[in-house]
């Protein structure tokens, strides 16, 4: 299988000490039996969300790499970008935009890059995305108060 | 026939008045006289392409001849610009088919054009690098003959292309395919694909579903939107007007496919159809098919089309829609089209605004729906019209086309019913001012005469001829007038 092989590839370099990614992305857990699911730690470097870290978890269609995977938050999240189940609206993993070259490391860095700089323009909540256009300020200030209250615990170093 | 007649009348006229013979009798000319009125008689009643506003040209195709005039064309671009029809296809499928625009693009700056249609790339990519040649999909080495890519030159293997091909086709892409690599939107050509699918069935739904798109892309082709018909409908020009299929029935708008809504324009009508479907709770309640009498109050179904009701209790006329006299509809002015606004609306509160646009919108919509239900109830009249002619002509009471005009005069009550309905999203969606006010009198002066023929029609039998062909011709006026002042040309 195609996606088997792929998979191991991204996996084996995602886990490997030159990993761009070592730092933000880490934890990833992936079960022998079934390596279309990952789990693993969001570690934010930017406020209001580097008081804390996320649990996500990345699933693979079978038809992967042909089909793109899915990115859901297992932690709770104070984002515009992110719905309180969790679910993400990631436009590089879009099945209209998605592309079989593109790794799943793009894809977390992609994530970093929304969770770091909110899109308001298309929100999945949109009570949060207009208290970040309106007040940016009560925006930082509630979602760091939620990320000490509700996120994972950083790891140490 | 009459046309040979009258081209004989006219030599026996020319005859007369040169002269030449003095029996020529005052009875040939008026003879004369009344032919060619009647010649006249018959240009008004089939109007030609600058009196008609719904005039429009078209043809209906089958799917091979569809086929064949989308090769000439794209065959034409082949032989004007020297590139392959793959390429040719993409470039008129990209362009809206506008071949002027594409050679005169093509010819400035090739390369320039090529890139902007998604079919050349700015730089070459190769992405075989190191020893060991890696496809970056499936992550297995191959030797680089084993790689293939387009015009972007992303390299990667056959059986990854091929699997890529298969899922987007399985998605209904097949024109739109793009090259695999990240942030690439290099277009994939037919060639290409049909080159590398290795399943049969597979290439067959490539080419149809990409046949399909560019039917759709075509400005001047239109898939006719009838439940399982195939014709394609082939126009001079992609306008908003009326096409009716020979083949299934279906009457649609060229340029929206939807049902023909003159003289509502394509997103205007949209706008109005999606506010229906939202609003469809609040306008329930309007439209129940029973009202009561507004004199002795007995409780009345509506069962014809025609908005002129008589209580069959008390016998008093009134007008289904407002439920006034009906004699201020019919002869004097016909009121009942035109929704009087608050002209204090802009002082008031926002409760009393949100409740005025209610009604307002509940004034169009109540009289859009009344005729969309009277249309389908004028379906019942036409099928009386029909049974009872079978019984006239079994009882020898004329033959089956000396009853022909009744049908015609259904027909025509339908095709001016249709025409009114439409009038009223129109109306909702217009401007204040003079032009409104034209329209809504144009309305007003239409709704009356349809009433009218819809009144005459589904009591033909008392009715005589001669005045259900006036009325006939008085409401069909009044429609093309409505029309001609009214419908984007």
């Amino acid at each position: 299988m195609a996606a088997t092989r792929r998979l191991q590839k991204e996996l084996g370099d995602l886990l490997s000490e030159d990993s761009a990614l070592k730092k933000s992305f880490r934890d990833i857990i992936v079960d022998e039996s079934n390596i279309l699911l990952w789990r693993g730690l969001i570690v934010p470097h930017m406020p209001p969300y580097n008081k804390g870290a996320f649990k996500i978890e990345i699933s693979f269609p079978a038809e992967y790499p042909f089909k793109p995977p899915k990115v859901i938050f297992k932690t709770k999240i104070y984002h515009p970008n992110i719905d309180e189940k969790g679910q993400v609206c990631l436009p590089i993993i879009n099945p209209e935009n998605w592309k079989p070259a593109t790794k799943t490391d793009q894809v977390v860095n992609s994530l970093l890059a929304l969770i770091n700089d909110p899109e308001p323009e298309h929100p999945l909540r949109g009570d949060l995305a207009e208290e970040y256009t309106k007040d940016r300020k009560k925006f930082l200030r509630n979602a760091e108060e939620f990320t000490k209250k509700f996120s994972e615990k950083r790891p140490a170093d | 026939m009459s046309g040979d007649i009258n081209r004989q009348l006219s030599h026996m006229s020319e005859a007369s008045s040169m002269g030449s013979d003095g029996n020529s009798s005052e009875d040939l000319e008026e003879d004369n006289e009344y032919y060619m009125d009647n010649t006249d008689d018959l240009d008004l009643d089939c109007p030609s392409k600058a009196d008609d506003p719904e005039y429009f040209e078209y043809e209906p195709l089958q799917l091979i001849d569809a086929e064949g005039m989308l090769n000439e064309e794209i065959e034409a671009l082949c032989t004007k610009l020297k590139v392959n029809p793959s390429t040719a296809k993409m470039l008129l499928f990209g362009h809206n088919w506008n071949k002027e625009d594409i050679i005169e693009n093509y010819q400035r700056d090739p390369q320039g054009f090529l890139i902007e249609s998604h079919l050349a790339s700015r730089r070459k990519h190769d992405n075989l690098i190191g020893v060991r040649p890696t496809c970056s999909v499936c992550c297995r080495d191959f030797p680089p003959d084993r790689f293939l890519g387009v015009a972007c030159g992303h390299m990667f293997c056959r059986e990854c292309w091929d699997m890529h091909f298969q899922t987007q086709i399985q998605d209904g892409i097949t024109t739109g395919i793009e090259c695999m690599a990240k942030e690439c939107s290099i277009l994939v050509p037919e060639d290409f694909v049909c080159e590398i699918l290795s399943q049969p069935k597979l290439r067959d739904k490539y080419s149809k579903f990409s046949f399909n798109d560019l039917i759709k892309s075509h400005p001047r082709l239109r898939f006719c939107p009838g439940i399982d018909c195939s014709v394609i409908i082939k126009a001079k020009e992609c306008k908003a007007k009326k096409v009716e299929c020979q083949a299934c029935g279906a009457i649609f708008c060229f340029k929206c496919g939807l049902n023909y809504h003159a003289p509502t324009e394509c997103d205007v009508v949209k706008k109005w159809l999606t506010k229906c479907e939202d609003d469809s709770e609040t306008a329930n309640y309007i439209s129940a098919h029973t009202k009561d009498c507004p004199r002795c109050h007995v409780c009345i179904e509506k069962n014809g089309g025609c908005n002129h009701m008589q209580c069959p209790s008390c016998k008093c006329d009134f007008c289904w829609m407002c439920l006034g006299d009906w004699n201020n509809h019919g002869s004097e002015y016909y009121e009942c089209s035109r929704y009087k606004e608050n002209p204090n609306i802009a002082n008031e509160s926002m409760h009393v605004q949100a409740r005025e646009a209610l009604k307002k919108y509940l004034f169009y919509y109540g009289r859009w729906e009344n005729h969309a239900k009277s249309l389908q109830l004028e379906e019942q009249t036409t099928a009386q019209i029909q049974s009872r002619t079978q019984r006239k002509v079994m009882n020898n009471e004329g033959t089956w086309i000396d009853w022909q005009y009744l049908l015609q005069a259904a027909a025509l009550l339908k095709k001016c019913r249709y025409t009114l309905q439409y009038t009223y999203p129109y109306a909702y969606y217009m401007e204040k001012g003079s032009r409104k006010e034209l329209f809504e009198y144009q309305q007003s002066q239409l709704e009356s005469e349809v009433e009218n023929l819809s009144w005459k029609v589904e009591r033909a039998e008392i009715v005589n001829r001669g005045e259900l062909e006036n009325q006939m011709d008085i409401a069909e006026k009044r429609r093309q007038t409505l029309l001609k002042d009214f419908l984007e040309v």
